[in-house]
């Protein structure tokens, strides 16, 4: 095949070159075919040799592994002479079928070499590599129709109508040099003998670099991949595949090398080019002649790719956490391990996904959550429930909520971003299009089709069009799209996670009103979500000075502003690899589960119509699913009650945070025993997260359920109160800064706290009225939310909790250590 | 050495002496010192100028093999190519056998021996590129003044090409007359025309001569912008080819290949790929062949020997990075205030006399996305300019873009009619057939001025590609990236793109930056009032204005820590004082706000004053708009 060696059938003259290393080869590669065996002790490639004797046959797929494991040194001979060796290989196969079976002599036999170790980028692919065995992937961006291609030709020769047999082509149409009659001199006039030609499956396609290895700013490049004998027709526009062959060089440069004489008898006496430009003919004869050439790649052996981490898919079947391990490299790997370890992963793993957002921990959190996914699974009547979790960010304008978006679209392999506003035509689902070529009816994807097995980002949700809208709920919950149109009617999968962005109705979140007043979307969707964020552009100093900071370190040229513990490819390799676990839920677990399930179902039939949605068991399959997701995380194959634990601290906020209505002070006694039943919650949040300063918040819904407030005064606003919480901590925070030592009595507090204002009190009433909410704003600090503690004279004992506070008539207070401002 | 002219008309010759060189001494190294001694030359004072432009002189004017240059924008990137780089060839005659060298070359001479064993085989790549689209008219006319490559029709080179210098010197009258054409179009039917013509034809080959090539429809050169003229070129590129990015700007000097055996050879393979039993021979389609190996003569090819990448594309200014040229700009520096006032002026009198919205257009103007954090662009200012007075004076806003096309380097008026969106294809397209990048309108270099003119936008339908392109201009203005369809999947493509909309109410495309024009004057006739306020500008009151865009674009900037601890304060006392007042948003564009006021001034740093003039122009601007807001239902 090489044709530098012209094997000894080739007419075209007497050189014969025996090729000793490739011979050697082909017998070396025949004594593997021989004696290689499975396990079981037999012959590993008998039966597949068998197999050939089948008319639509020809191609044995050898494993390279196996030839590495038993005969190195031929491993390499045929990794680095491939293309010389590859004629000899071929013949061995087919000594070996003829050995084992009953073939036709003038059968072709080709060789294929699956599992090659080593994968060359694309764009790595340079002129020293031609010839040497290789395995490169891209995504088949166009396929051509399949040819018979000439391989064995034989000829008549039109002057004496002797046959020539068994002229040898390679890439393009070889005549007989000369009639081998002796007697006849005919160099030019051949017929082919199409009967008795021997031809073979050909196909090219076109592949096209993956995003992966593209570096940014560049346009992908492209390779031309010829297909051979049972290679053709395995790709398909479209597909990421592996292909497993050699570079050659188009036009071939042995071709060259005779092409002025060749192609000049072909043009003339076939008279199939039909062309009598002297001119050309003219340039021709002169020996000018076009310097470059291109590379093809003739591949052997096509398989699907196997993702490699940025190979563009998050979750793949039949994937295990070992084949992801094996598919890293080893310092890929150890970074991975090193990140299982790390004691503080979920804080890091947040804050190096949005390094550019300032704080809305609980978003990022549960975008991160999102990510990493929960188990799909089948129920025994064959439903499927859904792995993914929605999210969706609702919040007023100018609050990063497309910046979120942005990100995850801009980090997640197989994300969509798109516009509820200006989504294309065939929307978010798909269309049935006519295509203007062909006037056939062709499904035209939509962003959940695209993002199948990814996320699809949705801004503006709450603009979405009606039908949209309604499509959508099937896609959310079934994880299908279905098309009956024009005849046409299809189940299409779109297997992702939603995240969704939407803005309040009235343009900024009311928060007298509830979640479901607050935006346009209908009850089937919202209970979709599994998570719901409210963004509200809040106002407090020291968020506003943690904000400016932020802003501002991003317009001066501080590169450190980006801070990130792990990179974005880190991120994404360990998410690929912790998603490959299937956790279970251990009974401890389970009984968690079930417990905090009744106490949100409780708290809701209670009768609080505040609460955000009406708890079903969809909150009860969303927690399964954050408790997954959260287990992923760990790189764990149990979901362990901790896990749970922080899965329902994530909804619970995601479903109370929706209101935090007005505080109200009179009734807080009585809601001691709710109080109680949240504690554990609560406490829970103080240790997992001190950094969280949303603390305060925490437990506003149950209070409200008493709505018969006897006095206005003793009710603000959440925002108000949020206000006094945090002037008082910093004023307390500054005491303790300037004298260490210095105690802070709760009566200098009162005081300070009347005196700063000072200038909003006029009478005397309401000097008493501020006084009032202002201790009963201590109390609740102290007693409910913890954030200031008490000490008795003697100090440091912590008062307890649901101890009447008036035991000490004015005690010591400080903040408590573990509480950090927002 | 080779004599002053040599290296300019017959570089070849200098590089096979290097290389006939290098094989006596078996000096490895000849490939740098080709370059470097390339590069050496340019350095010289004004070597550069005699090297002819492709940009400015006809193809047909040029010598075949000599050193041109070349301003372009790389459009599309080709697969990397192969070519013979070092091979024998003898002469029939004596049998004497010569090693040549195959760099820089698209065609062999006679007799080369194939067989040989001193043959090496080396890649190079090739890039197409265009001229920098929407370049103005002044740009051209300064860069063609200022070089003084003296070139003549060579005569040896004429008889083979006959027939298309006729074509040619049809294109070159184009050029010559090319500012005065476009002077006429605009004033009268050009808002017609390119409604029009936008589609579909402008953007292919200017006519081509009916008798010549009937068989073949004319090429499309494939220019981002349509009705854009001058020569596409393949540029060969032999070292550091990763380092090219799509839509860089580059200047090459290189070796121009016009051979027409090149044609020649792939019209004879074309005829050959006809052949069923040759399946691999047809590697490349019709099509494909037509994009990438169109007739040298159309695209000629062009084997780089060095390149500049420019920073910006101002003739006035030296082309290298301003750090290098202090000294130059030192003076522009000390005036910058000065010509501010009077550019601030100019403006203002475009505007009808209004200040602010002068003020905010001239800082749009030297606006520059200059990092990415993730991904958000920093430095855009993308400015909607409404209330146009469209009813009273319909051209108002066309006008207005020719007035600041006379000061920026490259800019582009999109008239936003619905068929305009509806048809022109905005996002470049990758055509797998033909194996390219089919470029579309947002295919721009950094800093092109993208004028929107949205008083040209009626009510009516958008079909799906009208929503798309909408799609890809709020793309552009949110996140500056254009994302090019693959078809299978969209890449993104970073873009810097100063995006001015002009419209009558708010736009429906998102902004930075919202001022509603108060014009202080109604002349009676805006065509006058605008013409003559342009004539009263000198030519060298113009360059002042156009260096100084350029050089406040580039200056450095930075933030003290006093002046960010004042801005901290500053935000978090407003905040207090009223929540509702400023948003983290509002902070980030009163930041660059304040980023380009400081520019405008020449100064590098934030100083308080200019903190506090950019809090004053934004209170006064949303003052403005704020009645506006409340009609239309956008989201900022």
């Amino acid at each position: 095949m090489d044709p530098a060696l012209p094997t000894d059938t080739g007419p075209d003259g007497g050189i014969h070159v025996k090729d000793a290393l490739s011979e050697k080869c082909q017998k070396l590669f025949l004594e593997f075919l021989e004696e290689v065996q499975s396990p079981t002790g037999e012959l590993l490639y008998l039966a597949d040799a068998e197999e050939l004797i089948r008319p639509e046959r020809n191609t044995l797929t050898v494993s390279f592994m196996n030839i590495e494991q038993y005969n190195q040194p031929l491993a390499t001979t045929i990794q680095e002479e491939y293309y010389r060796v590859y004629p000899f290989l071929c013949q061995a196969v087919r000594h070996f079928a003829r050995d084992h079976g009953n073939i036709p002599p003038s059968k072709e036999f080709y060789v294929a070499f699956s599992e090659f170790p080593t994968r060359q980028k694309i764009r790595e692919l340079t002129a020293a590599r031609i010839g040497s065995l290789l395995r490169i992937s891209g995504q088949v961006v166009r396929t051509h129709p399949v040819h018979p291609e000439l391989v064995s030709g034989t000829f008549l020769c039109l002057d004496c109508q002797s046959l020539i047999k068994d002229v040898e082509q390679q890439f393009r149409y070889t005549q007989p040099n000369v009639c081998k009659n002796p007697v006849c001199a005919n160099r030019k006039r051949f017929m082919l003998d199409a009967n008795k030609s021997r031809f073979v499956d050909f196909q090219k396609v076109r592949i096209q670099e993956t995003q992966a290895e593209l570096p940014r700013g560049s346009i992908p490049r492209t390779v031309e991949v010829v297909l051979r004998a049972e290679a053709v027709e395995t790709a398909q526009a479209g597909d990421h595949s592996d292909f497993t062959g050699t570079l050659i060089v188009v036009p071939d440069v042995s071709a060259l090398a005779s092409a002025a004489v060749r192609s000049e008898t072909s043009s003339r006496l076939t008279g199939r080019e039909g062309f009598d430009a002297d001119g050309i003919a003219g340039l021709k004869a002169l020996g000018v002649r076009d310097l470059s050439y291109r590379l093809a790649f003739l591949a052997s052996y096509v398989a699907p790719t196997n993702p490699r981490f940025g190979g563009k898919a998050l979750r793949q079947e039949g994937q295990t956490a070992e084949s992801v391990k094996d598919q890293m490299t080893v310092e890929e790997w150890e970074k991975v391990f090193e990140m299982t370890l790390d004691k503080n992963l979920y804080h890091n793993l947040c804050t190096s996904l949005f390094p550019t957002i300032h704080g809305n921990d609980e978003i990022k959190r549960g975008i991160l959550l999102m990510l990493f996914g929960g188990v799909a699974k089948t129920t025994m009547e064959g439903t499927s429930l859904r792995g993914d979790i929605n999210i969706c960010i609702v919040g007023d304008p100018s609050t990063s909520k497309s910046q979120f978006l942005k990100h995850v679209e801009d980090f997640a392999p197989r994300a969509v971003y798109t516009s509820g506003k200006a989504s294309s035509a065939a929307g978010l689902t798909a269309a049935v299009v006519r295509d203007e070529e062909s006037h056939e009816f062709v499904i035209e994807a939509g962003a959940l089709m695209l993002a199948d097995n990814g996320v699809c980002c949705i801004d503006e949700f709450d603009k979405m069009d009606l039908k949209d809208q309604v499509a959508i709920h099937e896609a959310m919950e079934q994880q299908t799209i279905s098309i009956t149109k024009a005849g046409i009617k299809a189940t299409l999968n779109a297997r992702t996670s939603i995240l969704a962005a939407a803005n309040p109705i009235d343009g900024r979140y009311n928060r007298s009103k509830s979640l479901k007043q607050n935006i346009n979307m209908s009850a089937p969707i919202m209970s979709r979500f599994d998570l719901f964020f409210i963004l509200v552009d809040e106002c407090n100093e020291v968020t506003d000075y943690a904000i400016a900071r932020r802003i501002v370190d991003l317009h001066c040229r501080n590169m450190e502003s980006v801070q990130r513990v792990y990179s974005p490819d880190e991120v994404q390799r360990y998410i690929l690899f912790a998603r490959q676990f299937q956790p279970t839920i251990t009974p401890g677990a389970r009984e968690f589960v079930v417990e905090q399930y009744k106490l949100l179902r409780q708290r809701d039939s209670t009768g609080s119509m505040k609460s955000a949605w009406r708890i079903t068991v969809r909150q009860l399959e969303s927690m399964l699913r954050l408790s997954e997701a959260m287990t992923r995380m760990y790189c764990s194959d149990e979901v362990q009650p901790k896990h749970v634990k922080e899965a329902f601290r994530l909804l619970n906020k995601s479903i109370i945070r929706v209101d935090s209505p007005d505080i109200n002070f009179e009734n807080e006694e009585d809601e001691q025993e709710i109080h109680d039943q949240n504690d554990a919650a609560e406490a829970r949040e103080k240790g997992t997260n001190g950094v969280n300063g949303a603390v305060t918040d925490k437990e506003q819904q149950p209070i409200t359920e008493s709505a018969s407030a006897p006095k206005a005064v003793l009710k603000m606003s959440f925002a108000e109160y949020r206000k006094i919480s945090n002037l008082i901590v910093l004023h307390m925070h500054r005491m303790e800064d300037i004298d260490e030592e210095g105690s802070l009595k709760k009566s200098e507090l009162v005081n300070w706290y009347l005196k700063e204002m000072e200038s909003e009190i006029e009478t005397e009433e309401e000097l008493i009225s501020k006084k009032t909410l202002f201790e009963k704003v201590l109390h609740r600090l102290i007693n409910y939310d913890h954030v200031i503690i008490e000490l008795t004279q003697t100090g440091l004992k912590r008062s307890k909790y649901g101890e009447a506070p008036t035991t000490e008539e004015d005690p010591v207070l400080v903040v408590n250590p573990n509480y950090t401002l927002e | 050495m080779p004599s002053t002219n040599d290296w300019i008309n017959n570089p070849l010759g200098v590089v096979e002496e290097m290389f006939g060189a290098s094989q006596n001494s078996c000096d490895s190294g000849w490939e740098a010192k080709v370059t470097e001694f390339f590069r050496q030359r340019l350095m010289e004072k004004d070597a550069h100028t005699w090297v002819p432009s492709l940009n400015d002189v006809p193809l047909h004017y040029l010598k075949p093999n000599s050193l041109v240059k070349f301003r372009c924008l790389i459009q599309d990137m080709f697969d990397p190519e192969f070519y013979m780089g070092a091979y024998d060839t003898v002469d029939p005659s004596t049998k004497a056998r010569v090693l040549r060298c195959g760099k820089y070359k698209d065609v062999t001479e006679w007799g080369v021996d194939l067989d040989s064993a001193n043959m090496v085989t080396s890649d190079r790549q090739t890039f197409y590129c265009v001229p920098i689209p929407g370049e103005s008219p002044w740009v051209k006319e300064s860069y063609a003044s200022a070089c003084q490559a003296r070139v003549v029709p060579s005569t040896s080179y004429v008889p083979s090409r006959q027939k298309r210098s006729y074509e040619d010197d049809d294109d070159e009258d184009d050029m010559d007359t090319q500012p005065q054409a476009q002077g006429h179009a605009h004033n009268g039917t050009q808002a017609a025309a390119e409604s029009q013509g936008n589609g579909d034809c402008k953007r292919q080959e200017t006519e081509a001569p009916s008798g010549q090539k009937a068989s073949n429809p004319p090429l499309d050169l494939n220019f981002p912008l349509p009705g854009e003229q001058g020569p596409a070129c393949l540029v060969k590129v032999y070292t550091d080819w990763d380092s090219f990015k799509l839509n860089d700007t580059l200047e090459v000097y290189g070796v121009l290949s016009v051979n027409p055996a090149l044609s020649a050879l792939i019209d004879q393979k074309d005829a050959s790929s006809s052949l069923i039993l040759d399946p691999a021979e047809c590697m490349e389609t019709a099509e494909e062949l037509r994009v990438h190996r169109p007739p040298a003569s159309l695209v000629p090819r062009l084997h780089l020997i060095h390149t500049q990448r420019l920073t910006h594309n101002n003739p006035l200014l030296p082309p290298a990075a301003p750090e290098d040229s202090a000294a130059s700009l030192a003076s522009t520096l000390s005036e910058m205030v000065s010509v501010r006032g009077e550019l601030l002026a100019y403006l203002a009198q475009l505007l009808l006399g209004d200040a602010l919205a002068a003020e905010y257009l001239l800082l749009h103007l030297i606006s520059n996305v200059y990092a990415r954090r993730d991904v958000i662009p920093l430095g855009k200012f993308t400015l909607n300019l409404s209330g146009c007075p469209y009813a009273t004076a319909p051209a108002y806003t066309e006008q207005l873009y020719r007035a600041l096309q006379q000061l920026v380097p490259s800019s582009y008026r999109l008239s936003m009619t619905l068929q305009n969106l509806n048809q022109l294809r905005l996002v470049p397209r990758k055509d797998y057939v033909a194996n390219r990048l089919e470029s579309g309108l947002l295919q721009l270099a950094a800093n092109t001025s993208l004028y929107l003119d949205e008083t040209q936008l009626d009510q009516g339908q958008l079909d799906p590609a009208g929503v798309r392109n909408i799609t890809a201009l709020g793309n552009v203005i949110s996140w500056q990236k254009v994302d090019y369809d693959f078809n299978y999947h969209q890449m993104e493509f970073p873009s810097n793109i100063n995006v001015l909309i002009a419209s009558e109410g708010r736009s429906l495309l998102p902004s930075d930056c919202h001022v509603h024009l108060q014009p202080q004057v109604t002349p009676p006739n805006m065509e006058a009032y605008l013409g003559s306020a342009h004539t009263a500008q000198s030519s060298s009151q113009l360059n002042k204005f156009r260096l100084y865009l350029t050089v406040a674009r580039t200056l450095d900037y930075s933030i003290s820590e006093e002046v960010t601890k004042a801005v901290e304060d500053d935000f978090v006392d407003m905040r207090k004082d009223d929540p509702q007042s400023i948003s983290a948003d509002d902070l980030h564009s009163l930041l660059v706000v304040a980023r380009l006021l400081c520019l405008s001034l020449g100064q590098s740093a934030l100083s308080t004053e200019a903190w506090g003039r950019a809090k004053h122009i934004e209170t006064l601007r949303k003052s403005r708009s704020e009645p506006q807001g409340c009609l239309n239902g956008n989201e900022p």
